[in-house]
């Protein structure tokens, strides 16, 4: 046998150059690997590694005085698919424990009966984009709904979770709690008292195995999520709710427009109830028109009518120019220093009467308080007004709440110079007028008016405490003779007998005022009563009013809702009945 | 193991020494010593053998130990998972039944469940004094409550106990109580003497 030497060699040569040049392709490989694309590819795989998560904070309550909760935050679902992974015609689900392969629109039924979506809108939302990665088949689903769905097991649908809010007790103090839109806080304490409630998403990333399994100990926090604090409302929500349903009870049976109603704790200027009627579910905020979206009581001013007369009383009592039993005579018209052709004059007519100021106050006499008010200079006047809180917003500072208005001393004529005193030519906001009674109430400190009782931070601190500072307005003499003259009032005036209540002495005082359309008086009226029980110890200021009353125009038509909650007030708050002590003021002369 | 290979060793180092063994039986030991020295490098080889495998076989303990730390590293990972998981669940579960509490606490539920009860809303307030036994205020007639009329999109009617269906099954409860167990005895909540209550209706 012959040994083709060279042909060996070039055997051997070939492969040892193919050995080479196959190690020189590996290496070149292995440079291009390990140095050149060396970071981008390990960040690549720390990528695919890593996933990120967003940690959700928790957005604070809001609870009433008892810690009932009027708002809450709650989790719900994003039922998401995935277009690219779906297949049009058929796909696999589980029904029954069992896994079936079902045409694609059976497993679309199934998810909109269980979500309660439109199954077509579905179908579309899948066909749309049939590249896309990404779709929402139907938002905020509850846990229940969301377990279900993640039951059928469908291979392209996904979950989000989508933090969200409820108001478990609906329309209860939903003028006062708001609502949150898409956007964010749309109205009300959500809006107000956002930067407590607030919460700041966190993030952090953790890595997973090839199956989706978290490495333990891969965890890192990015960014701390940071819950919100629990707002505190100053409101009782049984109270507010009985509140509310008077109103409506009785603002439906007068063909009212609406109607407020506020309690005010007079020793501290506690807000215990602050009703609107109508008012927004924040659960359902397009239920209702606009206007019903917020608080009228802080957002309304309304010229306020003879409830005003209260604060010109205490103001002249307090100037001592006037006693209960001042004497004066009260002619049927009153001209004297009006231009020509202006009047002042009672809601009913009647020839020269004499009346003690306490009758002026008693049968409401516009004459007679514009008689008395010209005791005292106008500057004097005004200056009682504004420091009884009118023309400036109340230490609430509600979202839109309004300032009412007082005309400046410069720019008040002969007319709005009286009928301001009678609460005409003016306005005021519901919680001004329960401010005004509470400071008559509290022996004539007028207490910074509160809704809010704190922030409470999940850490058990408390911030943005109210102020608890109380201004003096009028004398302790000067404000509990107003409150005795109220009573006489109450006992003897136009609705004695609606607001009775057997066992309990009350003071109160109504109010009709003219609705002034495109700068006239009209037919509209707004009635109210204001008042303060128990009236040998003030311990609750309550304000009820109805804007456009159809079926009654006078202030006997917001009388039967003010009894039902002083009521109420009496029964919450266990005020015990007290009747000894009634002052009795001659009202004639 | 070992043992084995240093007997092999020494067996094929003395084959060359044989035939010299009976030629003089004086001086055998010394030259046969000698002859069965190892070199010095047969006498380095024999512990590097010895420690290779024992390396070898350490290095396969110590891989197996890693692989069973593994395996339980992974089981503690999977285990962490799920419980995390589970804790997570639970956590849903119990806001969705906080949730639903606070739905059912609201006054608007309490109010219908209480007029589908039957129960009536009190008129003027009156005030019992213990310490006297005297009651204060005057009595009104009580009044039906009113259809609450304050919105609530959350409640659709499905919480309001329906008395009926509530007597039944309080009868049905009953019947089973009568045939099947007996009362405990002296357990009868109408005790005399003990707490005097108003009897009402």
């Amino acid at each position: 046998m012959v040994i083709d030497i060279r042909g060996s060699r070039r055997r051997l040569f070939l492969t040892v150059l193919m050995v080479f040049a196959l190690v020189g392709v590996f290496a070149v490989r292995l440079f291009d690997f390990q140095v050149v694309r060396a970071a981008e590819l390990s960040a690549q795989s720390t990528e695919r590694r890593t996933v990120p998560v967003t940690t959700y904070g928790v957005r604070g309550s809001i609870v009433d005085a008892d810690g009932e909760v009027l708002a809450d935050s709650v989790e719900r679902f994003d039922i998401t698919a995935s277009p690219k992974n779906a297949k049009l015609d058929y796909t696999w689900m589980t029904r029954d424990d069992e896994r079936v392969k079902v045409p694609t629109t059976e497993a679309i039924q199934a998810i909109a009966d269980l979500t309660g979506a439109d199954p077509n809108t579905l179908y579309t939302t899948l066909a749309a984009n049939p590249e896309s990665d990404f779709a929402y088949l139907k938002k905020e689903v509850t846990l229940e709904v969301f377990r279900q769905v993640k039951a059928l097991e469908i291979p392209w649908v996904y979950s989000e979770l989508h933090p969200a809010r409820t108001y478990p007790s609906g329309a209860i103090a939903g003028n006062l709690v708001g609502f949150i839109g898409t956007e964010g806080p749309q109205a009300g304490t959500e809006l107000d008292r956002d930067s407590c409630l607030a919460a700041t998403n966190g993030t952090s990333t953790y890595e997973q195995s090839a199956d989706g399994v978290r490495l333990p100990g891969s965890t890192v926090v990015e960014t701390e999520a940071k819950d919100g604090g629990t707002i505190h409302l100053t409101i009782d929500a049984d109270l507010q709710w009985y509140a509310q349903q008077v109103l409506a009870q009785q603002g439906t049976a007068l063909g009212a427009d609406s109607g407020t109603a506020m309690i005010v704790d007079v020793k501290t200027g506690r807000i215990m109830a602050a009703a609107d009627w109508p008012s927004v579910d924040p659960n359902d905020p397009t239920g209702v028109d606009m206007g019903a979206t917020g608080a009228r009581v802080f957002s309304i001013p309304f010229e306020p009518g003879s409830v005003m007369k209260v604060a010109t009383f205490a103001a002249l009592l307090n100037e001592g120019k006037i006693s209960p039993a001042t004497k004066l005579t009260v002619p049927g018209i009153y001209t004297e220093g009006l231009p020509a052709g202006s009047s002042i004059k009672d809601s009913w007519a009647h020839g020269t009467i004499n009346y003690t100021a306490t009758g002026v106050l008693v049968n409401s006499s516009n004459i007679g308080t514009a008689i008395l008010s010209k005791k005292l200079s106008l500057e004097k006047r005004h200056a009682y007004l504004e420091a009884f809180g009118f023309g400036t917003e109340t230490a609430v500072g509600f979202n839109g709440e309004s300032p009412g208005s007082v005309l400046p001393v410069a720019q008040t004529d002969a007319i709005t110079n009286l009928t301001q005193q009678f609460g005409q030519g003016m306005s005021a906001t519901s919680a001004q007028v329960a401010s005004l009674y509470q400071t008559i109430g509290n022996g004539g400190v007028r207490m910074p008016l509160t809704l809010v009782d704190g922030c409470e931070w999940p850490d058990g601190t408390w911030t943005q405490k109210p102020g608890t500072e109380g201004v003096r307005v009028v004398s302790e003499s000067a404000a509990d003779t107003t409150v005795q003259m109220m009573e006489m009032t109450a006992q003897e005036g136009l609705i004695k007998d609606i607001i009775k209540i057997p066992g309990y002495r009350v003071a109160a005082k109504t109010g009709t005022a003219e609705v002034a359309q495109n700068g006239k008086y009209g037919d509209d009226r707004i009635v109210s009563v204001a008042g303060l029980v128990p009236a040998g110890d003030p311990q609750y200021a309550i304000v009820v009013s109805f804007t456009k009353p159809d079926t009654m125009r006078t202030s006997a038509a917001a009388a039967p809702a003010f009894t039902a909650i002083m009521k109420q007030v009496i029964k919450t708050f266990r005020i015990t009945p007290q009747t000894k002590g009634a002052p009795s003021i001659p009202t004639t002369w | 193991m070992s043992d084995g290979h240093y007997l092999r060793g020494n067996l094929a180092l003395a084959r060359p020494m044989r035939p010299t063994a009976p030629a003089r039986p004086e001086a055998p030991a010394p030259r046969r010593h000698l002859e069965v020295a190892p070199t010095r490098a047969q006498k380095r080889a024999r512990p590097r053998l010895a420690h290779a495998l024992i390396m070898v076989s350490g290095i396969a303990v110590i891989f197996l130990i890693q692989l069973a730390l593994s395996f339980v590293l992974a089981d503690g990972a999977y285990q962490i998972a799920g419980m995390q998981s589970t804790q997570r669940d639970l956590l849903r579960e119990e806001e969705a039944l906080h949730e639903h509490l606070e739905l059912l606490g609201s006054t608007q539920n309490l109010t219908a469940n209480a007029e589908a009860l039957g129960m009536v809303a009190s008129g003027n307030p009156m005030f019992l004094n213990i310490e006297t036994g005297g009651v204060s205020g005057s009595h009104s007639k009580p009044k039906s409550l009113p259809d609450n009329l304050i919105a609530n999109s959350l409640l659709d009617g499905s919480t309001v106990i329906d008395p009926d269906a509530l007597a039944a099954a309080q009868a049905a409860e009953q019947a089973a109580g009568d045939t099947g167990t007996t009362t405990m005895p002296g357990s009868t909540p109408t005790t005399p003497g003990l707490l005097p209550s108003p009897k009402t209706h």
